[in-house]
């Protein structure tokens, strides 16, 4: 039902207006002011937007109405004259539109258009310039629309050298200072320059995403050399992370997802990777960008046909057309109508304006562009570039666009494999066949002759030959239909000998070389088919033919930019091929510029022009206009070198400046529109979590390849699935699936493709970081990371922070030792060494060298050998009368279990139970103790060390000689060291470094080491607080390593 | 403009979306004591401070019970008794089809029967038995026309203002543009989906088109938890986390001191207090298990039929108990879309929503809610009274119908027990007092006190309102 409802729309649409300019400007709209309005530059732009589709678009006038000139309006249609000059209420046009007769349909013409209409004629109708007799098809490109400034050749502007007399000119570096300096209002300056570390880590974040390690840090801190800062630049332009930082740029804007969208199945798209992969490689390279451009839209056509095996660059080559194929394709999975497929088709053109053009080409799909200069036949001329690669007649589904990297040799290998499988097969159906008869046979044995012999014939006849009796028989005797499917119930070991056949079989076809598959965009051979321009966008309706050709506004004025239909030199039609070379033409207007921007976008988090998406009237205007050419003109001139890009903007003042707000900044330039600071930005979502895993130290340094798997949470929550710790890059991306912590910081949801990334603040951001597993676990493990690299602190910088609560003492210790028979006591009692973070045990490893298996945790643990038994030693506090009681269980089948006793060092013991894969209650009651006095829990072995896991929880009841109770359990009262406090300064100080990238201050580790003493005062009088396994101390390490991972300074870069 | 004002104007215009919102709402409410509300007739503006609105409003909320599909006007709501008597022969007017392949001008009469209810007598199907227990409380609008038969075209120009067009601030945006926010702890536009997946159109149902995103509505999860994350682990809650937002809140006080009238540092900070707040806040609204099994059997959640539908009728009242401004219940796909078995495919969704739609407003009326709380109940067409052939009777369906449709209204300073305007005789075209969703609008704003036509919002100098201009009304017949 959906389906055709949406062709309802589209037709109704079209009427309408297309969807996605409905956030329209009207351009006619600017009030009547002293000046009357002039037809070129007023009226034109509403008769665009509601009139020339039926009178002037199209070669058939509607009523006989041509509204292109003026004097054809004077002449009018079949109502007569549409306007009387100087007299707005005689004007037939004014009447339609004010009654809302004209347009039909649902639009009208806002009430303040009607009012400039009225000015206009009013004034005379007056034109700008005199008008021709008569003009040619179509709605002529004005000179309005031609001197609009995207379509301007790029042309570096003459900067004359900074004087000594221009206040501020000290500070130019590079002529993008000179220019954003001259554009800013007086009084304005740039900030002064940021300092090293600040430069240092912004330089990180901006070229490769990470934060900068200590060893780095160290080494440009103290770099003597003047040109520490190129060599930073150079250097970081040389890591291999430098590719997948700026990938992630394009693949927003590419629309870059691992799976089909367009339908509810979400199909995946298993290969998409390999695109990605070409992505991070070409920015690695530098590869120049017109030709990444070219390679991405004609690979194909560059690589050539397949001749034997495909080289290495050929898979390049073909590897970059994953660029067209990024667009959602449901069309393999469940909607391969006509309309799914134009929609493909009409989604990669779209992505394609806006990444390579910053042209807003969808809107002209069904009609002339209401606000740019771009007609429905320039969308169809660029649509015709790609028909021979995307036929919606001949559609080829996304299974259907793969291209196999089998090797001739990996087929010959593959088949060799088959055989090789294949013999064993035949083997196994030899063997099977030889069990099926013994298997017969037996069974046949218990049956007499001559039934015996009657019911063989039967079976050993083929089905389609037995005779209605033979039939008859067999059914009357089942066991005897014996199927290689029931072997198993008469020869059970048969049937597991032939299984082993199919492991074998399995194991021998693992061997093949794996196949491997590019997802790519290609010409089907000798079928040219033509592009048709389709009224009102609705292929149902086609009309003319329509050749390739590429923006006719962007073309000198009188010029079409026609492409050839087929390229003779070329086994391809060569469309694609000459559209990039269009593209990437010096004198194209359009690319170099959108792709500067998009540059300078990532480097100061805002574009020059700030619609990156969109130059057209639509979008906005560039604030610093000849900045923009400025730096699209250098662009080209030094090979479309990405790389040499940065290297000019960073080495700017403008990018080098303190993003502090001075005070001039914040009175002369709030929004910081003249760049005189340089502005804070909050890290994308994808470089928040990497931050975090480099803090923590878990980064993984795999680079490429298939998608990290992501999955639901019990919550319903889409998170990356275990404890993956590649970069948020490498993460799949399902567009119906989008991961839960890169959404909510904005990382884009792909529908079709992503122009710009909004930036939000919100709590549900804040509610992720706070609770959310992901950071809890993190920053566990940047705790971890923080204990094993901790810092020693002088004794000087000790003496001034506040000082840490010492443990209270505790009346348990965890230990070993052994029961001396004799004395009925237990002796060689001895703390465990090694505490885990969750347990005690002997070392690093159990069993460990003297203690063997000997390790104790909070519920239980398991006993050495008999002379380390495992002993939990509690120190009465006060004399009375004890009861102890707990439940010993042993979990294990095997050894000879295990035995517990509670051993008084003054009065031996008190109680005794011995558990063997079941419980036991060990209790004592009653029992007169003094002060001081040692009870053991001890657990041994009996004889045998092996498979004595034991728990043996503990509650503890002392009476006291006034009738209170002390009460306590070997549970709860469980923990590890307790003098790790100490340490706790030292780990501060190093977590302080990884999340931050530099040493705490005085006054941070003051204010840290404040809130550790009173956390850890919380936490020892509350224990439930501690995450299991932990001990206070860790838990407040947690904690901080936590809360810094939520600071500001963590989530912006400076 | 002093550097208080420039922050909380660019604080303002960063915090983002959704629940962002409530940031602001936060923030503003620090502000409030010394600010007084605002009059919306001042400049344009980016926040979400609590307004005044133009006249003195009847409603102070909304909530929309949004019927994706169609609801079938002449089974449900709009009794025709000529086409019972016509039904089975050919109609002899136009017939504006979607499915022309599988048109039909055989007309088909309700199976199902129609009587007065309540002391208004107002007419409703035996479909709606709930519905028809609250007729003295509803104003039933039969002459609802868009003009246009396909969903998405009607869907928008009820969202948004312009038929088919997308991109445009949504009714519940406008709302709380011009109204702003009551609730410290919720955000003001409040969306519950549907477990089973997102409506037509999806988001765009929602969408702040060319406002700022903290003016588009905030989903509620479908199922719990409704808010993710929204409860911190146990060790990490209570003094634990006092203690850590402590620690926190000094490590970005150091920062924002060295960045000063950084609003989006402001905001970020608020945005944590806020995420504190909400963990009780939201927590508490969300939690329907306090209501008293009366209420809970009223709206049917002690049935499994009607137990998802009437959740989420209860959770919208207490939304708006809190001071939320509009909430809107969507469901998955297009369950009134009855084309073809319309005999089991109505009854269906019937016994899904009536009870719960009917008890949100028995529940408001109780608590005295209902005066100020606007409840709508309305797809985006009808259908047509023709059948849709499947070339057997029970298969037989209703194809779409722009012309002629109903709605229902409840509270809000509506006129209660009213059927207002009129279809033709077999309920194919609104005839009488044609109500547009454009006149929908312009009325929703005149019940919340907002002259729709002043109520302006600009987009690159271009003043922009949410009839978009065009021929839009208040409705004055159906006032109280």
């Amino acid at each position: 039902m959906k389906r055709l409802d949406l062709a309802v729309v589209s037709g109704l649409a079209a009427i309408l207006s297309v969807a996605t300019i409905s956030t329209a400007i009207c351009l006619g709209a600017e009030p009547a002011t002293a000046t009357p309005p002039k037809f070129e530059t007023h009226i034109r732009p509403i008769f665009r937007e509601y009139c020339f589709d039926c009178h002037g678009a199209a070669a058939k006038l509607e009523a006989n109405l041509d509204l292109r000139l003026v004097h054809f309006l004077e002449k009018g249609g079949d109502s007569g004259p549409a306007i009387v000059r100087g007299d707005a209420a005689h004007s037939h046009l004014i009447e339609l539109v004010a009654s809302g007769d004209m347009p039909p349909g649902e639009a009208r013409v806002p009430a303040e258009k009607v009012e400039v209409l009225k000015a206009w004629i009013a004034a005379g109708a007056p034109t700008l310039r005199p008008e021709p007799e008569s003009i040619g098809p179509g709605v002529p490109i004005s000179d309005e629309d031609r001197s609009y400034w995207a379509y301007q050749p790029i042309q570096s502007p003459g900067i004359p050298a900074p004087t000594s007399e221009e206040p501020g000119a000290d500070r130019d570096r590079t002529p993008i200072d000179t220019l954003l300096r001259r554009a800013m209002p007086k009084g304005l300056s740039f900030a002064p320059d940021a300092d090293r570390l600040t430069l240092i880590k912004r330089a990180h974040f901006d070229l490769i995403g990470l934060p900068p390690d200590d060893q780095t840090v160290a080494r440009w801190m103290n770099d003597p050399n003047d040109g520490w800062f190129d060599a930073m630049i150079d250097s970081l332009l040389e890591s291999p992370h430098y590719g997948e930082r700026w990938a992630r740029h394009w693949l927003d804007v590419a629309g870059y997802a691992d799976s089909e969208g367009q339908t509810i199945a979400d199909a995946d798209r298993p290969w998409a990777w390999k695109y990605r992969d070409y992505v991070i490689r070409a920015f690695n390279q530098d590869k120049p960008f017109d030709r990444f451009i070219t390679e991405q839209l004609a690979g194909d056509e560059l690589a050539g046909p397949q001749n034997g095996d495909w080289t290495a660059e050929q898979i390049e080559l073909l590897t970059a057309t994953g660029f067209l194929r990024m667009a959602a394709d449901g069309t393999g999975s469940g909607d391969n109508s006509p309309d799914a497929r134009n929609k493909v088709i009409a989604d990669t053109l779209k992505i394609v304006g806006n990444s390579l053009m910053a042209a807003s080409l969808n809107c002209a799909q069904c009609h002339d562009h209401r606000y740019d200069p771009i007609s429905q036949i320039d969308y169809t001329a660029i649509r015709s570039v790609f028909e021979p690669a995307f036929d919606w007649q001949q559609w080829r589904q996304p299974g259907q666009r793969l291209v196999s990297l089998y090797t001739t040799a990996d087929r010959a290998e593959a088949e060799r494999i088959e055989k090789e499988a294949q013999a064993i097969a035949a083997e196994k159906n030899t063997k099977q066949a030889e069990y099926m008869k013994q298997a017969l046979d037996k069974e046949l044995m218990k049956y007499e002759e001559p039934l015996r012999a009657e019911l063989r014939t039967a079976y050993e006849t083929p089905d389609k030959d037995r005779s209605e009796a033979q039939k008859e028989l067999l059914k009357k005797n089942p066991s005897v239909n014996i199927s290689p499917g029931v072997l198993y119930q008469y020869l059970p070991a048969a049937a597991e000998e032939l299984k082993k056949f199919d492991a074998r079989i399995e194991e021998t076809r693992k061997k093949k070389p794996v196949e491997e598959f590019l997802s790519v965009v290609n010409e089907v051979p000798d079928k040219a088919p033509v592009a048709k321009l389709f009224h009102r966008g609705d292929h149902q309706q086609p009309q003319q033919d329509v050749v390739p050709a590429g923006l006719t506004v962007a073309a000198p004025e009188g010029k079409r930019p026609e492409l050839p239909v087929d390229d003779p030199n070329l086994p391809t039609s060569g469309r694609r091929l000459a559209f990039a070379k269009w593209l990437t033409a010096a004198d194209n207007p359009l690319t170099a510029r959108a792709l500067v921007n998009r540059v300078w976008l990532h480097h100061f988090g805002k574009g020059i022009v700030a619609t990156p998406g969109d130059f057209g009237r639509l979008g906005s205007t560039p604030t610093h206009p000849e900045l923009l050419d400025w730096l699209s003109a250098e662009f080209i001139r030094n090979g479309w070198s990405l790389k040499g890009l940065h290297r000019v903007i960073m080495k700017s003042t403008a990018w080098r400046q303190s993003a502090l707000n001075h005070p001039a900044a914040q009175q002369l330039d709030p929004d910081n529109y003249y760049y005189s600071r340089r502005g804070l930005l909050r890290l994308e979502a994808e470089i928040i979590r990497d931050r975090m895993l480099a803090a923590a130290g878990g980064l993984s340094n795999e680079s490429f390849g298939p998608p990290a798997a992501i999955k639901e949470d019990d919550a319903g929550q889409v998170i990356v699935d275990g404890m993956q710790t590649r970069r948020s890059l490498y993460v799949r991306v399902k567009r119906t699936q989008p991961v839960a912590m890169l959404q909510s910081f904005d990382a884009p949801v792909m529908d079709i493709n992503c122009e710009a990334r909004s930036s939000s603040t919100v709590a549900t951001q804040s509610l992720m970081l706070l609770n959310g597993e992901f950071t809890v676990s993190v920053a566990e493990k940047m705790a971890e990371r923080a204990v094993r690299e901790a810092i020693a602190p002088d004794a000087a910088w000790i003496a001034q922070m506040p000082k840490l609560p010492s443990a209270p003492a505790s009346a348990w210790t965890f230990g070993s030792g052994r029961f001396d028979e004799a004395t009925q006591r237990v002796v060689d009692f001895a703390p465990l060494a090694h505490w885990t973070g969750s347990q005690w045990q002997g070392g690093p490893n159990v069993p460990s060298e003297r203690t063997g298996w000997a390790l104790l945790h909070a519920a239980g643990g398991h006993p050495g050998n008999p002379q380390f038994a495992t002993v939990r030693r509690w120190i009465v506090p006060q004399a009375g009368k004890l009861h102890i009681e707990g439940e010993l269980i042993h979990h294990s089948e095997n050894g000879d279990g295990v035995r517990a006793r509670v051993v008084s060092d003054r009065q031996g013991v008190f109680a005794e139970g011995r558990a063997k894969n079941g419980k036991q209650n060990v209790a004592c009651d009653a029992k007169e103790v003094v002060e001081g006095e040692v009870i053991d829990l001890m657990v041994d072995c009996i004889e045998h060390e092996t498979s004595d896991s034991f728990t043996w929880p503990v509650k503890i009841r002392l009476t006291k000689p006034d009738g209170n109770t002390y009460e306590t359990d070997s549970t709860s009262a469980f923990h590890g060291p307790l003098n790790a406090s100490e340490n706790l300064p030292g780990q501060i100080q190093r977590a302080w470094q990884l999340a931050l990238c530099r040493p705490a201050t005085l006054e941070e580790s003051k204010a840290a080491l404040q809130f550790a003493a009173e956390q850890l005062d919380e936490l020892r009088r509350n224990p439930q607080n501690v995450a299991k396994g932990n001990t206070p101390e860790r838990q407040v390490l947690n904690n901080v390593c936590q809360m810094l991972m939520n600071c500001n300074e963590f989530l912006y870069v400076d | 403009m002093d550097d208080a004002q420039l922050t909380r104007r660019k604080l303002l215009q960063r915090t983002g979306m959704g629940v962002g919102g409530i940031a602001l709402a936060w923030m503003l409410q620090q502000e409030q004591a010394h600010a007084k509300p605002k009059g919306i007739a001042d400049k344009p503006h980016n926040d979400l401070l609590p307004r005044a609105p133009h006249f003195a409003p009847k409603a102070k909320a909304m909530i929309s019970l949004f019927q994706h599909g169609g609801p079938s006007h002449v089974d449900l709501t709009d009794p025709k008794p000529e086409l019972t008597r016509l039904s089975g022969s050919d109609y002899t007017g136009d017939v504006h089809f979607s499915f022309v392949n599988e048109a039909s001008k055989k007309l088909l009469g309700s199976p199902w029967k129609f009587q007065p209810r309540g002391n208004c007598g107002t007419e409703i199907s035996e479909l709606l038995p709930h519905t028809a227990d609250i007729a003295d409380d509803l104003c039933l609008i039969r002459s609802m026309h868009t003009g246009a038969n396909g969903h998405e075209v009607s869907i928008r120009y009820f969202h948004g203002g312009i038929p088919g067009v997308l991109g445009r601030p949504t009714l519940g945006s406008w709302l709380v543009y011009a109204l702003g926010n009551e609730s410290q702890n919720l955000p003001a536009y409040m969306v519950l989906t549907d477990p089973g997946g997102l409506p037509v159109d999806g988001v765009t149902n929602w969408s702040n088109g060319f406002m700022s995103a903290m003016f588009q509505g905030t989903v509620l999860r479908p199922r719990e938890p409704r808010i993710l994350n929204l409860q911190p682990p146990t060790h990490l809650s209570g003094m634990v986390q006092k203690q850590n937002l402590a620690l926190l809140e000094k490590l970005n006080a150091k920062y924002m001191e060295a960045h000063p009238g950084e609003a989006e540092l402001e905001a970020r900070i608020a945005s944590y207090e806020l995420a504190a707040r909400m963990q009780t806040a939201a927590a508490e609204a969300l939690d329907i298990s306090k209501e008293s099994a009366a209420t809970l059997a009223m709206y049917g959640i002690d049935r499994n039929e009607t137990r998802e539908y009437g959740t989420r009728c209860l959770l919208a009242r207490r939304l708006v108990e809190r001071g939320v401004r509009f909430v809107q219940l969507f469901h998955n796909g297009q369950p009134w879309d009855n084309h073809s078995s319309i005999r089991d495919g109505l009854p269906a969704i019937c016994r899904k929503t009536d009870q719960p739609a009917a008890a949100l407003v028995k529940d408001l009326k109780q608590r005295g809610m209902l005066d100020s709380t606007l409840v709508h109940w309305g797809g985006e067409i009808g259908r047509l009274p023709v059948t849709q052939e499947h070339g057997s009777p029970e298969k037989a369906g209703r194809d779409h119908n722009g012309q002629g449709f109903s709605i229902w209204l409840a509270g809000g300073g509506v006129k209660p027990g009213i059927a207002f305007g009129k279809t033709d005789e077999v309920g194919h075209k609104a005839v009488e007092d044609i109500v547009t969703p454009n006149d929908f609008q312009a009325t929703v704003m005149h019940l919340f006190g907002l002259k729709f036509e002043d109520l302006q919002f600009s987009v690159n100098g271009r003043q922009e309102i949410i009839t978009a201009k065009r021929p839009a009304k208040v409705v004055d017949g159906i006032l109280a």
